[in-house]
């Protein structure tokens, strides 16, 4: 059992080192979040800076738009942090080396995740500390250190729900052969309806509750919205449904895999 | 002097019209795939827009900025990008043609080297953002006929400095080396700034985004000159635009000196 673990922990760990000597991408995702965090900063403190914006008055207002930087800054880390696993099988698939990674005695797709995981954990580590540096510079505040906690422990786990998801998406290729149009629509969807820069709570009523409704929003509102309202209570609601988010998300792709096999199997490598 | 500038001028523009019409045909020979780039474009983009409806909604301005001067900027924007990535599609792997030697082809041929790696390559997404600015422009209720001139220059202005910022960005690679990521995300940076209005950022950081990252010229002088159209607004937005792009041409006739080639054998058809 601990040898069927281990192979894929070292596919992770190998993945994790290699990752580590591509400076030039971490350095590119570093200074994108630096920026992003910049410019959405001054986005929040021109709103709530103004005489007119609602329930704005001098501390209290410094101090939401702080919070919406904070906000911002751990679904940035979330999405930020995504490796490009769905363009690593779209290429195995169309190139064919597919066929010569099945006859490894292991899973395909397990391999594929175990390397997406490694990866994940390094640009979650590596961007983490930059993502509180900037965050606490930009925002001018620091936020509240059990809020952090368990927005990030939530995030770890939405950060997971999302690679399976991107691997479903990749495991398309088995069909489509070229996934980016299905991943452009489900990465929109998840930036509208997740709450990637403006959390639900600003959206219109109606957005709002359509949002509330679909899995989008606990994957990047839930953890948002806990680094300034930490409740542990809710961090739990948040666990159990990323989990059965996580066991579907799973058993699809095990689906898309098992029947993409059968694809290929029919048409050759 | 003045006379054989404005000869070679005409004949590179010619030249230039030529390539991009033949790539245009390329690109409309494969109508699935063209059609399929546009849409996901188009939709790509009224998603990310949403944002600011979804703001305006709530908050009414940011900085003194609606959602009419917001579609106007966004407009002049996407319109810019759109031209330059359909007309000058080849700008986006320039550094990786200099790094890896791969202009030799094109300093065989006795036309401008530039015109040619720019031209090489159409980008079909870039009619989803044409389509985009056309729409807004027409929704913000801020274009009349009488306008109409103002909104070309202010579109022409953006489409020029998006491309000279390209050839700055990418013509790093001629003294550096391998700098693909870092031009690439130079010139994102720029088209990230330019879809922010200026009302937000402070002096220092305006500095940087008339210099380093050229936003100003791209998109706030351009809109400024729709906006409130004035003699002194189209001075400064033309003069911006055609001396950055002066300039950019300049840097790149400079590094073209210091071109090495890549010494292999290739045949273009």
């Amino acid at each position: 059992m601990s040898g069927a673990y281990g192979k894929y922990l070292a596919i992770a760990r190998a993945a994790f080192w290699q990752r580590l000597s591509e400076r030039a991408a971490l350095i590119g995702r570093i200074a994108f979040y630096c920026l992003i965090l910049l410019v959405f900063s001054c986005v929040w403190r021109t709103i709530f800076s103004a005489p007119d914006a609602p329930g704005a008055d001098g501390e209290q207002a410094a101090q939401r738009a702080g919070d919406y930087v904070w906000y911002l800054a751990l679904t940035e880390w979330i999405m930020l942090s995504q490796p490009t696993l769905y363009l690593d099988i779209e290429s195995d698939v169309r190139t064919g080396d597919i066929a010569y990674q099945l006859a490894r005695p292991l899973s395909y797709v397990g391999g594929k995740l175990a390397e997406g995981i490694g990866d994940l954990l390094l640009r979650m580590l590596t961007l983490a500390p930059f993502g509180l540096l900037f965050a606490r510079l930009f925002s001018g505040q620091w936020a509240d250190g059990r809020g952090l906690a368990l927005a990030a422990l939530v995030g770890v786990a939405a950060a997971l729900l999302l690679l399976l998801c991107y691997a479903a998406i990749g495991l398309c290729a088995f069909w489509l052969h070229d996934c980016t149009p299905v991943y452009l629509v489900w990465q929109k969807l998840l930036f509208v309806l997740g709450g990637l820069m403006v959390p639900l709570s600003i959206y219109p009523g109606w957005l709002q509750t359509l949002a509330r409704r679909l899995p989008f929003a606990s994957m990047l509102y839930g953890p948002g919205q806990l680094v300034s309202s930490p409740d542990a209570g809710r961090a739990l609601e948040l666990l159990l449904e990323l989990g059965a988010w996580l066991v579907l998300a799973a058993l699809l792709v095990l689906g898309l895999e098992r029947r993409g096999r059968r694809v290929l199997e029919l048409a050759g490598g | 002097m003045a006379q054989t500038l404005l000869r070679r001028l005409r004949s590179n523009l010619g030249f230039a019209s030529e390539l991009v019409s033949r790539q245009l045909e390329a690109s409309f020979a494969l109508r699935g795939a063209f059609w399929l780039s546009v849409v996901l474009m188009f939709v790509n983009d009224l998603i990310f827009f949403s944002t600011w409806w979804i703001l305006m909604a709530r908050f009414g301005h940011v900085g003194g900025w609606r959602l009419d001067d917001m579609m106007c900027l966004y407009g002049i924007t996407a319109a810019g990008y759109g031209l330059c990535v359909v007309v000058a599609g080849g700008i986006s792997d320039l550094s990786r043609r200099i790094d890896e030697g791969d202009l030799d082809a094109f300093l065989t041929q006795p036309k401008s080297v530039l015109v040619q790696a720019l031209a090489s390559r159409t980008q079909p997404a870039g009619w989803g953002d044409i389509s985009v600015g056309v729409g807004l422009f027409a929704l913000s209720g801020k274009v009349q006929l009488e306008t109409v001139p103002a909104l070309l220059i202010g579109v022409l202005c953006a489409f020029t400095t998006f491309v000279a910022c390209g050839i700055v960005a990418h013509s790093l690679a001629f003294w550096f080396g391998r700098t693909q990521t870092i031009s690439r995300a130079l010139w994102e940076f720029t088209l990230m700034f330019s879809m922010y209005p200026p009302a937000l950022f402070g002096s220092g950081l305006r500095l940087v985004l008339f210099t380093l990252l050229p936003a100003g010229l791209v998109s706030y002088l351009p809109v400024e000159l729709l906006l409130h159209p004035s003699w002194g607004a189209l001075g400064a937005a033309l003069g911006g635009s055609l001396a950055y792009a002066a300039f950019a041409v300049w840097l790149f006739e400079q590094g073209l000196r210091r071109y090495a080639s890549g010494n292999r054998f290739t045949v273009r058809g």
